[in-house]
């Protein structure tokens, strides 16, 4: 799963509102707000950043060691998807 | 006899004509605080009951006939067409599902999903000093930050607690208990007010005491996004309008517990919150 680079959903509109994402999916009739991780994980989900650099960078930015870094994207990732918020998720 | 209303609501003009008296009586017990010259007609609508099967009607021009089987089942039907048709007509406003009450001129806006306790909680908090701004819709302009009145009357899914009693003259249907504005314990807020806090309710039958607690803005906007009805007739999907709102005043989550209590907690809330 390292090596993967995960991709938001071009068609969900998402704005950030005091450090937390707020994600509008039209298609599910569902909004979703993140909370501070989670919106940091998310802005990386532009299917160019593996999910191993997205752990990294959230240890550089939130402090956490690598081992939790990585449960802590895995998890997110886990739930963006089976919110459907993935583009590789909906396929 | 002929029976006319005339309503002036959010700025429109509407017209209810009916001659059949349960069906009149229902219309003008639930819309007459908002009777008005009405200028030119926006909204054009009859009422009545047909000869034969107990089936009441609506129709508004230019529209089909809608029939409903029960008083509870027409005034639902009627309640939909005219929000509905409302939203259409102004479109630059941002509609919540939400009540609506002013404390010192300042609008405090009651969220919550159905039956989570919000026309009880509005309810009650008439007797607390609070004066009456709107029931259902709360109707936002995102340019000023004001909520416009919509005093359509009260209603409550079933009896409040008995230390908020109900008069005697309300209008009851087969589904719920409809207070007119000329019947409720405080004056009717009749201008646009400035929002002040969102509260979103949740009813917690366990819970001993009421309890609140801030909410950020992202939350905030998020809920409320949820609870507006006519999200698309804004930029953004309706989106930047929720957090507008939100980003702007004060966003809580409201535990209901025992009413009386969750006035005093409230009151003191926006107190604190000046």
């Amino acid at each position: 799963m390292g090596s993967e680079c995960p991709k938001r959903r071009s068609d969900v509109s998402a704005r950030v509102v005091e450090g937390e994402m707020v994600v509008l999916d039209r298609d599910a009739s569902l909004v979703h707000q993140l909370n501070v991780t989670a919106s940091f994980i998310w802005d990386r989900c532009d299917g160019r950043c593996t999910v191993s650099e997205i752990a990294e960078q959230v240890a550089g930015a939130f402090g956490t060691n690598p081992d939790a870094s990585k449960e802590a994207v895995t998890a997110a990732l886990r739930r963006f998807a089976e919110l459907g918020l993935l583009e590789h998720a909906r396929d | 006899m002929a029976h006319t209303l005339t309503l002036r609501v959010l700025d429109q003009g509407v017209r209810v004509d009916g001659a059949e008296p349960t069906s009149k009586t229902l219309v003008t017990a639930t819309y007459g605080a908002m009777r008005g010259d009405p200028g030119a007609i926006d909204l054009d609508y009859t009422v009545g009951r047909n000869i034969g099967p107990a089936t009441f009607f609506m129709r508004r021009q230019g529209c089909e006939q809608r029939t409903a089987p029960d008083t509870g089942t027409f005034l639902a039907r009627f309640d939909e067409d005219i929000a509905i048709e409302l939203q259409k007509l102004r479109r630059d406003l941002y509609f919540v599902h939400a009540a609506v009450l002013t404390l010192a001129d300042v609008a405090l806006m009651l969220v919550a999903q159905a039956g989570g306790g919000k026309s009880t909680t509005c309810w009650a908090l008439l007797h607390h000093g609070f004066q009456y701004l709107s029931d259902e819709l709360g109707p936002v302009d995102l340019k000023t930050l004001e909520v416009h009145p919509y005093a359509r009357a009260l209603a409550l899914k079933t009896e409040p607690p008995t230390a908020y009693p109900l008069p005697s003259n309300i209008v009851r249907t087969s589904r719920s208990l409809h207070v007119p504005g000329d019947k409720l314990p405080a004056r009717l807020h009749k201008r646009p007010a400035p929002l002040g806090a969102v509260f979103f309710l949740r009813y917690d039958p366990l819970a001993l005491a009421p309890s609140v607690r801030p909410i950020s803005a992202a939350e905030a906007a998020a809920r409320l996004y949820a609870n507006t009805l006519n999200p698309l007739a804004h930029p953004g999907d309706g989106l930047d309008g929720a957090i507008q709102i939100a980003r702007a005043v004060g966003c809580f989550e409201l535990v209901t517990a025992d009413l009386p209590a969750t006035c005093v907690l409230v009151t003191a809330v926006l107190n604190a919150n000046k």
